[in-house]
């Protein structure tokens, strides 16, 4: 091989790959890693964010006060329950739903869109349609007294907090079902018709077929847009906050991302809500090393 | 012609009919929410929380629809903020497609020093909360004086990790033999990325151009933040404010909601097919 | 001889700079909450000071009432605030605390000094603005609560509003419960609701009826007589879904359904400010007269006659913009403040200036006795650096006790707990 002038092919395009990805390190430094920096360096200090003192350099005073906190650990038990209560019937019922989906032969789209359509809605809009619906003479509470033939009797959807905690997750379900549902169709969709023709061959029925054949092939999938949602259902604000300022109670509801922005914003303690958020971001960044290395060993990828 | 069929048959039947009764079950579910709003939206407040809920109206109160176009102030800001979210949401997504595209080219496409610490750093800013960088982050967009802007509104957003993550799975599969021809050919590699790459990623450009649209025409803590004066409001803005006023109304309150979500069902319906069917999200972001 | 020389210069480069910037245009930022009738009449005021002194400019802006706290927060921790701004007078102490805002500028403003500003106004009005013998702001408005009775309701429940109003808390239960209807558990017509979040205005003065109070009066120990807590936690209580029944957090407020007049609530807790809203909102219900204004009621056994607390809108000046902004700052403020009685007949608020209360037609407004009768017998709302984390704590104490089922004494004690903490806390 002849040596080349200057730079060698892989040399250039080394170079290139950075020029590709400078832009964007550039926005993400001043919009994200600043910012995140800033967050990191606060959570080892006390600070008003309405004093003109300089931060008070406090070390680890502000994650061992988190732990013995009982305001904190509620918002990791709320965030806890509402992550499980929403992630699990999420993957659930939108695998069942693509698995139904794509056993009719009509009607796949209108179906597919249909689950979808609720995901356009902005929060605040979805927040201001359940909050009538939920209101104690709302259709909720008289849709189940027309289905248990009761007749007056509340549910308090907005008020008890295990009803409370349900409604957020209801919400939350009623928003996304659709989408991961449209992800869970794709995974089936792209799953090799000859291995389930083979399978019908040898006699398996659709069940069989099902249980034996597409959902291995779909776990990577399942395994992805599970941590997807929970990434999602970990960093949760809107429904909780707008729930909260119409009138609902707090404590059941006050999910960490929520009591992040009252710690700072309403109580002015910077620092413990940095610490919060370094601790959240933590639990987050572990979901996605998983996810990671789920998708390297898995060699399968959607979204 | 046996009239006897076997057992397997009637299972095959009796599964299809439960499946078309769930599907439909859960489709009625998930459609009555929006059945509710749009319903409401056409009736007086009083009609709304009366027990039971009428759910049609024998007339249309067109009032709902007037008085939330007008505004609690009677000029018409409705409009206006609607036009500015249009311009958020369209400017993120395009800006967003184009630097996804270069950064998840770069990324999946170039072996350099540092490339898995680069892409690492990029996911990481997926995982920080919103609240905890909002206010180093309001510093530097005020510092460089870019509050009650569009500019301001927008360039927060438009380095997008999740973007850059799609675009770099759907650039992987891309074969290296054509990026090779091509150099060969002697193009520079912007005109290879432009002419070669891009044209290819169709599908995967809309899903992300979707997904910034929406992200963007949802957000409210930005925008709340950032934005001063009435005319540079958004639409979750101006909902807000709505509800806030003293005369809030539920009628009128769904009136606005059923036409703060209009551009969006209008984009989903036309642009459905990127995103609802078998093959098209798939193809885009299989790695 | 040098040093004088370098001094001479420099002194003339100041009077220069300072002779530009006073040519240079002044441009002020003016934050405030959303108030259609306020802003305009404050537009005007706007024109007219840009007239008066061409080289002033006055940028207002506004924001929903609810978002203002945190707006201004954030543009102050990120030193881009306002110029001027208002919040309620509880969320502008820590402003003050924390020497984020100027003291009154006695000249610009129009006065001789302290003294004669505080001799100017209603007395008592500055006690929440001073700290170190200086005032930091001029009042916007003042505004206290009191119940606003719906009569028709009244009649359709078999009751007279001008004998059966409610005197005392007790009362207040028993006829809510009259005028209540329900189908099954679920209240269609509700009789009389509290204001839920604002519980340092209303709820804290009813602990106070009865001797109780938030913290000790050298600020060192929360919850000061705890049966006095324990009765009122456990008047809340009766009054929600697991009690008596007549209301709760979760449904409409009910300042905001009671203008309607759609037969759904009898009663509710407002201010002066609600005529001006009934006024928009339903001219019929308010030009027919079948609404009226009776004071906050007080426990049968209670110690203190207190009534709801009231609070207050400050115009303050950020003590971070130059001095010479500063100067106009409260020359524009005091040039609008000038108007009490056009923002009394206009917007509806009450700034305590003598002249204004000595007016002949303010006490003739409707129920304007009541409200300034109310007024006696109220304080200023409890103010403390934290003072809103601890309303979000007894929030939650309210919630808890009545809507998840928590026993009065345990929520009384983790509100104790919750206040000591942050009161021992050197953050």
């Amino acid at each position: 091989m002849r040596p080349k002038q200057g730079f060698s092919m892989e040399q250039k395009k080394a170079r290139w790959g950075w020029i590709f990805v400078t832009p964007a390190l550039i926005l993400f430094s001043i919009f994200s890693f600043y910012p995140m920096l800033n967050a990191f360096y606060e959570s080892f200090h006390n600070k008003n964010l309405l004093s003109l003192r300089p931060p008070r350099y406090v070390g680890w005073a502000n994650y061992t006060y988190l732990f013995q906190s009982k305001d904190f650990l509620n918002s990791v038990k709320n965030t806890a329950i509402f992550t499980l209560g929403t992630f699990i019937p999420l993957l659930v019922v939108s695998l069942i739903l693509a698995a139904f989906i794509m056993s009719i032969k009509k009607f796949q789209r209108f179906f597919q869109m249909a689950f979808y359509a609720p995901a356009v809605l902005s929060s605040v809009v979805a927040a201001l349609i359940w909050l009538l619906i939920f209101d104690p003479r709302g259709i909720a509470n008289q849709g189940l007294n027309t289905l248990f033939g009761t007749s007056g009797v509340n549910y308090n959807w907005l008020s008890k907090p295990g009803m409370l905690r349900l409604s957020t997750i209801i919400v939350y379900f009623w928003k996304y079902v659709g989408y991961f549902t449209i992800v869970f169709v794709s995974g089936i969709g792209s799953i090799p018709h000859n291995l389930h023709e083979a399978a019908l061959i040898d006699g398996a029925n659709r069940w069989q077929d099902f249980w034996y054949i597409t959902f291995p092939l779909l776990k990577p999938t399942t395994l992805l847009v599970s941590i997807m949602a929970m990434i999602q259902c970990l960093k949760t604000f809107s429904t909780q906050y707008l729930f909260i300022t119409a009138g609902a109670p707090t404590r059941p509801i006050n999910v960490i991302t929520l009591n992040i922005y009252y710690t700072a914003i309403k109580d002015h303690r910077i620092g413990r809500a940095s610490a919060m958020s370094i601790l959240l971001f933590l639990v987050m960044f572990f979901f996605t090393y998983l996810q990671l290395k789920v998708s390297k060993t898995e060699e399968v990828t959607y979204m | 012609m046996s009239a006897v069929r076997p057992k397997s048959w009637y299972l095959e039947k009796l599964a299809q009919v439960f499946i078309w009764f769930f599907l439909i079950a859960v489709c009625i579910l998930v459609l009555i929410p929006l059945l509710f709003m749009f319903t409401a939206s056409t009736m007086p407040a009083i009609d709304i929380l009366k027990l039971p809920y009428p759910w049609f109206s024998d007339h249309f109160h067109w009032q709902n629809f007037w008085n939330g176009l007008r505004g609690p102030e009677g000029d018409f800001i409705f409009v206006r903020n609607t036009l500015n979210s249009l311009i958020v949401a369209v400017s993120v997504s395009f800006f967003t497609v184009i630097l996804s595209s270069i950064t998840g080219y770069g990324l999946a496409k170039f072996k350099f020093k540092g490339r898995n610490l680069v892409f690492m750093l990029i996911m990481a800013t997926m995982m920080i909360p919103f609240e905890a960088i909002m206010i180093p982050l309001y510093m530097v967009v005020t510092d460089m004086g870019l509050q009650d802007t569009y500019v301001g509104l927008i360039i927060p957003f438009v380095a997008n990790a999740f973007g850059i993550f799609l675009m770099r799975q759907f650039f992987i599969p891309f074969p290296d033999e054509v990026l090779d021809a091509a150099r060969i050919d002697g193009a520079s590699e912007p005109r290879i990325f432009w002419n070669v790459v891009l044209p290819n990623a169709g599908p995967a450009i809309a899903t992300l151009a979707i997904i910034a649209f929406r992200a963007q025409w949802d957000n409210l803590l930005w925008p709340l933040l950032i934005v001063q004066s009435d005319e540079m409001k958004t639409i979750p803005l101006y909902i807000t404010k709505y509800m806030a006023e003293t005369h809030s109304d539920e009628g009128i309150m769904m009136a606005v909601a059923v036409m703060a979500s209009l551009p969006m069902f209008i984009l989903f319906f036309t642009l459905s097919k990127y995103f609802v069917s078998t093959e098209g999200l798939h193809s885009s972001t299989k790695g | 001889m040098k040093k004088f020389s370098v001094l001479t210069v420099l002194v003339l480069l100041m009077s220069l700079i300072a002779g530009t910037a006073a040519a240079q245009v002044i441009e002020l930022t003016y934050w405030t909450h959303t108030d259609d009738n306020r802003t305009m009449i404050e537009n005007r005021y706007i024109e007219e000071f840009e007239k008066m002194y061409p080289n002033v400019k006055i940028k207002r802006v506004v924001n929903e009432a609810s978002k203002m706290g945190d707006l201004v927060l954030t543009a102050f921790s990120a030193q881009n605030a306002p110029d001027i701004f208002n919040l309620p007078i509880e969320q502008e102490f820590g402003y003050m605390k924390h020497y984020r805002v100027a003291p009154v500028n006695y000249e610009a403003a129009g006065y001789k000094g302290a003294e004669d500003l505080i001799s100017k106004y209603q007395a008592g009005t500055f006690d929440s603005v001073m700290m170190d013998g200086e005032i930091y702001g001029l009042p916007l408005e003042l505004t206290n609560w009191a119940i606003y009775i719906n009569k028709r309701v009244f009649w359709d429940a078999g009751l007279d509003p001008e004998t059966d109003f409610p005197k005392t808390w007790e009362e207040m239960a028993d006829i809510a419960d009259k005028l209540t209807l329900r189908d099954g558990e679920i209240i269609t017509r509700r009789g009389f609701d509290f204001r839920y979040p604002y519980y340092l205005v209303s709820v804290l003065p009813m602990v106070e009826q009865l001797g109780g109070k938030l913290i000790s009066d050298d600020g060192k120990t929360a919850i000061v007589n705890e049966e006095a807590w324990i009765q009122v936690l456990e008047f809340m209580r009766d009054w929600g879904p697991n009690g008596r029944n007549l209301g709760s957090p979760t449904y409409a407020a009910a300042r905001k359904i009671f203008n309607k007049d759609n037969n759904d609530m009898g009663m509710c807790l407002s201010g002066f400010y609600q005529q001006g809203r009934i006024k928009v909102d339903n001219p019929e219900f308010y030009e027919s007269g079948d609404w009226m204004v009776v004071p906050f009621p007080v426990f049968e056994n209670a110690v203190n006659d207190v009534a709801a607390s009231y609070y207050g809108h400050y115009l303050m000046v950020n003590a971070q913009t130059t001095p010479e902004k500063q100067e106009w700052a409260w020359r524009f403020i005091a040039y609008m403040l000038d108007h009490p009685m056009e923002y009394l007949l206009t917007v509806n608020i009450i700034q305590p200036r003598n002249d204004l209360l000595e007016d002949e037609n303010f006490m003739n407004l409707p129920y304007m006795d009541v409200f300034m009768g109310d007024m006696e017998r109220a304080h200023v709302v409890f103010m403390h650096e934290n003072g809103y984390q601890f309303e979000r704590f007894i929030t939650e104490a309210v919630e808890d006790v009545m809507l998840s089922d928590v026993p009065v004494e345990e929520a009384l004690e983790s509100l104790r707990e919750r206040i000591q903490e942050v009161l021992d806390d050197e953050y």
